[in-house]
């Protein structure tokens, strides 16, 4: 192997109020795999950003094959073979998947003037083949499952013939034989000399993709390591710079505590099939399953945010109507979403009017007034209490770090005296120091008597937060295990349990 | 509440019921103004129509105007109405909301077409615009009457119009025996591409350049007819050239916003106003001396004699190419008088 | 130490942008044309502002929400002529003619407010239709006539009297004063104005905050209307009529003003004062070059020009950030 593929040498760069990267220092070599983890905010969503030309660097030297290069924009990385695959994906769902393959490079026709669709299509196929993937050229993106649409976009970059891809948590959103798939198909581009940078949470699958892993910790750079010199908790150690214990809750000893939530026979679409359960106060209620089992769609009908056929539900033990979101907020509801960005929190606005949005009513004098002291006030408690990392509760949230978003949300919540709190994917996209946080966060809002129900994809993660844990398949709850039994064979066993 | 929208809703069909019947009136509204002098000389309305009424149905003859809210299409459509119901023929009258809406005049003449009409009566916002299809209407021996603006000369085979050259000329006489032959002069304008507005402003500066050496015209500005934009007009041109002893207006809403204007300036007693057409505002300021006059067209004659003409071509008889449809002066003085008070309209 | 935090807030850094720009245009004008500064014209200005500025607000509002409001230029000429018949025609005494207007225009919409929020069509639409609906229901209802509120003694002085007897200075720009601190704290001390940003903001988001959104999006549509039947009274007042055939065309500068004042049009941005000195902007330019005695068409295409940088810099500004 003839040296670096790629040198990026004491890269910064500086946003308002926060150092994002710090004299970092990143090399790749082609024909690898390369992990690159950190925690939340660690720098490396921007120091990929700055290697796409999404960002420009402030200083530092960006080599490619010894030589310097400057790149711009998004067009200037393109050109050089640099692409990067988002975690959102940026594919135009109403568009053919070749269509949004060669996008801006359509093929035409001998007279320049039509489009060639056909031998585009072909075109589009035989990248598919290449791929080893079974997809029609024809279809529209938008009707694609996720595995699809990231080979959509891998096929894309193969199209450019791209020397380098960039993923960004690639396999979030994927079941594990899509998994597999995918690390099937990077190992096959590993193969033809392209290299490939790996950003992920999920330590477990760098161990088993990578070739080398570079980690970052507030901005700057740790180290680089051989992935199998190296151990996962040696990863760990280096980038929260400590060690973390886990450990498996205990079982809800508190049988008699109040019933506070309980839904009987909620039937809402295909998703949700006769869906009965009940949630003690003090009580960690998991809901486990698949991708599309239907458990982000219970959550959802219980809240309000997508109507129900039939069904009941009470709080406290008293019926309540709920058809709306505000329904279920004045019923002490809360709903943390998997997708923060889209349905948690307005970006654009500032920590404090987050914090305060789901509840003014407590935030007013005269009736109409925003009470700015009062409010001001209950965000920074909110903040010290939740730790939340913010130059200033006037910043605007779009520049937090995943962890300290999903505080923002929390924090929202609590400020609106929610005492049943159902947490969709509550750590997706954060780091693993933030993930322990908020599962601290979580045992402690337990023991205060709130309800908690989380719905999670990651097991480790049900298993170590909950009492008790629900298992859903096909939109119905097919086993329920406690305490000791929670246990990653029996709940997949019921997960995959589908209607004989 | 209820009660609220019942009696907006009562109202609403009740006006649109009214604006409804006006237009299909079958018989000549007694106290319609139509026959001032001019008009009724030589109108011989029930002389011989006989021709029109043979084949069975009323011929059709499709009439659109540069605009059609304002109470100028009003009076002009009032004309026609009654030519229609004193010749026997069938009229629609359209035009387009805006004066400037050239695509939509398009298609209302194209739509017009479509029914198959004995003759057209248009005045175009964009003579380019409508020449074809107005050239291909006359080969299927549609006749075509310009009114007003007018259309093209080629595509027309009469125009009664006011002659507005001529109108111009005839308020800059106006304007100077106001100043006394000598003095400054600001002007505003309601539009800089319809012909009739040009003319207007035109005429009015080559009468004063060749006649009046001692009047300088020291400013020009275009407020769209808008009464506040030709308000906000009239104050800037004031604030600019504070000695302007006299405004020209070529247009109701340029009068009014000028009046407005200069009301709000306090400049009405050092500056005098000239203005154009008519409206109930107009008329009550020229009544109380605040604006000195102003030219008023004859669009109700303008509308009679352009079906009338219409009619005539439909007979086979011949007209004149240009059929001027007159202008009058008139002030506090003369606007009682029985041959001006009919073309004032409110 | 204040002040450079202060120019590092990028909220306050626009504001102070545009207002930087706005007496650039005054300090340009009255040196080109030393009578621009004098205290009659600038009270010419401020009266020239007063209609587009009360439609720029009511329309800051609802564009704050991502949304877009074409009707106010005809809903405000709707809702004087509603006022007009009212005082003409049902006899209604004047103050009771005015608050109907007011109601008129309010109602307008809500009309609109909930077409967007409860039958799901996009503003635009929405707007769009309303704007033709009042467009068509002001000539019919008016009887395509001027409404004439001769006979409302002092009507003129609504928009015209001279505020406490001091010369020059119309009422007309102390309601425009009045209208704005109201839609300041409105917005930035009320709940409709922080529900305002954060639907504009997220509004799936919003809604799952518990927010109903719908109800107040219906109600920022409804205080845009009600901006409008003010704007409806400064305009009637002003000419002493209402004229029907007005309206179309004074959105577009409305929406130009709220833009030039740093309104974002996909929404979650913005601010009153913003807005309020856009409108100025506005106003003094076409002042200034009529003054300068700039022609009409010219005019035009340099108000064109203007709001194109000053989308352009709002644009740059927002990538820096």
């Amino acid at each position: 192997m003839a040296g670096e593929l790629i040198k990026m040498e004491h890269i910064c760069k500086e946003f308002p109020g926060v150092k994002a990267l710090d004299d970092v220092t990143f090399e790749l070599k082609a024909g690898e795999v390369h992990a690159l983890v950190g925690e939340n905010g660690a720098g490396k969503s921007t120091l990929m950003k700055v290697l796409t030309g999404v960002y420009t660097k402030d200083s530092g030297k960006i080599l490619l094959n010894g030589e310097e290069i400057s790149i711009n924009n998004v067009r200037d990385a393109q050109r050089k073979g640099i692409i990067m695959i988002h975690q959102e994906l940026n594919l135009m769902n109403h568009l053919t998947a070749a269509q949004n393959i060669f996008i801006g490079r359509e093929y035409k026709t001998k007279a320049k003037v039509f489009l060639d669709a056909k031998s585009q299509n072909q075109e589009a196929k035989k990248l598919f083949e290449r791929l080893n993937q079974d997809i029609d050229p024809t279809v529209k993106v938008g009707d694609l499952t996720v595995a699809k649409q990231q080979m959509v976009e891998i096929a894309k970059a193969l199209s450019y013939d791209s020397k380098i891809l960039i993923m960004d948590e690639p396999t979030a959103a994927l079941t594990d034989n899509e998994i597999e798939d995918l690390f099937r198909v990077i190992r096959m581009l590993r193969e033809e000399g392209r290299a490939i940078i790996h950003i992920s949470h999920r330590l477990e699958e760098l161990k088993q993709i990578s070739d080398r892993i570079t980690v970052m910790r507030d901005g700057g750079y740790v180290d680089t390591v051989n992935t199998k010199d190296t151990s996962i908790d040696q990863i760990i150690k280096m980038m929260v710079g400590r060690e973390i214990f886990v450990t498996k809750q205990d079982a809800f000893t508190q049988k008699d505590n109040k019933v506070t939530l309980e839904v009987r026979n909620l039937n809402a679409g295909r998703m949700v099939r006769n869906v009965t359960f009940q949630a003690r106060e003090g009580e960690i209620l998991g809901l486990a399953g698949l991708v599309g089992a239907g458990r982000t769609e219970t959550a959802r009908a219980i809240f309000g945010a997508d109507p129900h056929e039939s069904g009941e539900i009470l709080v406290h033990g008293k019926p309540v109507k709920i058809s709306s979101p505000s329904d279920a907020v004045n019923a002490g509801i809360a709903y943390l979403s998997e997708d923060r960005k889209r349905y948690g929190l307005a970006l654009g606005l500032s920590v404090d009017e987050n914090v305060c949005m789901a509840d003014m009513t407590d935030f007013l004098k005269a009736l109409v007034f925003i009470n700015f002291k009062k409010s001001r006030d209950n965000t920074t408690k909110q903040k010290e209490s939740l730790s939340i990392k913010t130059p200033s509760i006037k910043q605007k949230v779009k520049l937090l770090s995943g962890g300290n978003q999903q505080k923002v949300v929390l924090a929202k919540w609590l400020t609106r005296n929610s005492d049943i709190l159902i947490f969709d994917e509550p750590t997706r996209g954060i780091d693993i120091g933030a993930k322990n946080e908020i599962y601290k966060l979580m045992n402690q809002l337990a023991a205060e008597g709130k309800t908690i129900i989380v719905i999670s994809s990651e097991l480790p993660e049900i298993i170590r937060t909950c009492h008790r844990v629900l298992v859903m398949c096909e939109g119905r709850i097919t086993g329920e295990v406690t305490g000791d039994e929670i246990d990653q064979n029996v709940i997949m066993g019921y997960a995959t349990k589908r209607e004989a | 509440m209820k009660k609220l929208l019942a009696v907006l809703l009562t109202l609403t069909m009740v006006a649109g019921a009214a604006v409804g019947c006006g237009s299909k009136s079958e018989e000549p509204a007694k106290s319609e103004p139509a026959q001032n002098e001019d008009a009724s000389a030589q109108a011989p309305a029930d002389a011989d129509t006989s021709a029109p009424a043979a084949d069975g149905e009323e011929p059709y003859i499709a009439m659109i105007a540069l605009g059609f809210s304002h109470q100028f299409w009003q009076a002009v459509k009032s004309g026609a109405d009654q030519a229609a119901a004193d010749l026997g023929v069938k009229i629609t009258f359209e035009g387009p909301e805006q004066e400037t809406m050239v695509d939509k005049q398009v298609d209302m003449l194209k739509t017009a077409l479509g029914n198959n009409p004995s003759a057209v009566c248009m005045a175009a916002i964009d003579n380019e615009a409508v020449a074809g299809i107005l050239q291909e209407a006359k080969g299927k021996g549609i006749k075509v009457v310009g009114f007003d603006a007018g259309v093209g000369e080629a595509e027309s085979e009469a125009k009664c119009s006011t002659d507005s050259l001529a109108a111009g000329a005839l308020a800059a006489e106006h304007a100077a025996e106001l100043l006394g032959g000598k003095g400054k002069i600001g002007i505003v304008g309601h539009s800089q591409t319809v012909v009739d507005a040009v003319e207007r402003v035109v005429g009015f500066k080559d009468k004063i350049a060749a006649d009046y050496p001692d009047i300088e015209i020291v400013d020009e500005q275009y407020g769209e007819g808008d009464h506040l934009k030709s308000a906000e007009v009239a104050k800037s041109m004031m604030q600019a050239n504070p000695d302007i002893q006299l405004i020209y207006t070529s247009n109701e809403g340029a009068c009014v916003g000028a009046y407005n204007g200069l009301k709000e300036a306090n400049k009405l007693k050092d500056v005098k106003l000239v203005g154009f057409d008519s409206s109930a505002a107009m008329k009550e300021a020229i009544k109380s001396g605040e604006i000195a006059g102003a030219i008023t067209q004859d669009p109700v004659g303008m509308g009679y004699k352009t079906i009338e003409t219409a009619v005539k071509l439909m007979n086979g008889e011949s007209v004149e190419s240009f059929i001027d449809t007159g202008c009058y002066w008139y002030d506090a003085s003369n606007m009682d008088d029985p041959k001006i008070a009919p073309l004032l309209y409110d | 130490m204040k002040v450079k935090s202060l120019l590092k807030n990028k909220d306050v850094s626009h504001k102070l942008i545009i207002l930087a720009t706005f007496f650039l245009l005054v300090i340009f004008f009255s040196i080109m044309k030393p009578s621009y500064a004098s205290y009659d014209n600038i009270m010419t200005i401020l009266l020239a502002t007063c209609v587009n500025g009360l439609l720029a607000l009511g329309c800051s509002f609802v564009i704050i929400t991502g949304g877009i409001d074409i009707s106010v230029g005809t809903v405000m000429t709707f809702s004087c002529v509603m006022s007009g018949t009212a005082f003409t025609v049902w006899h209604f005494p004047i103050w009771l003619a005015i608050l109907f207007g007011f109601l008129v225009g309010t109602l307008c919409g809500a009309i609109n407010g909930f077409a967007v929020a409860k039958m799901m069509l996009p503003p635009f639409i929405a707007t769009m239709a309303m704007q033709m609906i009042t467009k068509g229901l002001s000539l019919v209802v008016s009887g395509i006539k001027p409404v004439y509120f001769t006979g409302a003694d002092g009507y003129q002085n609504i928009a015209i009297g001279e505020f406490l007897g001091i010369p020059g200075f119309y009422n007309a720009i102390i309601i425009l004063v009045i209208a704005a601190i109201v839609a300041h704290i409105l917005f930035s001390r009320i709940l409709i104005g922080r529900y305002d940003l954060a639907i504009g903001s997220n509004e799936e988001a919003a809604r799952l905050s518990g927010i109903k959104v719908n109800q107040w999006k219906i109600g920022i549509y409804a205080l845009c209307g009600l901006f409008c039947g003010v704007a409806g009274l400064v305009m009637s007042s002003r000419l002493n009529s209402a004229q029907p055939q007005l309206g179309p065309g004074y959105e577009l500068e409305a929406i130009a003003a709220a833009v030039i004042g740093g309104n974002s049009l996909t929404g979650g941005e913005g601010s009153i004062v913003g807005t309020l000195i856009g409108a100025l902007i506005i106003s003094s330019l076409t002042n200034g070059l009529r003054i300068m005695a700039v022609s009409t068409e010219i005019q035009s295409a340099i108000v064109g020009l203007v709001l194109a940088l000053a989308v352009f810099f709002d644009q740059m500004r927002r990538k820096k950030g």
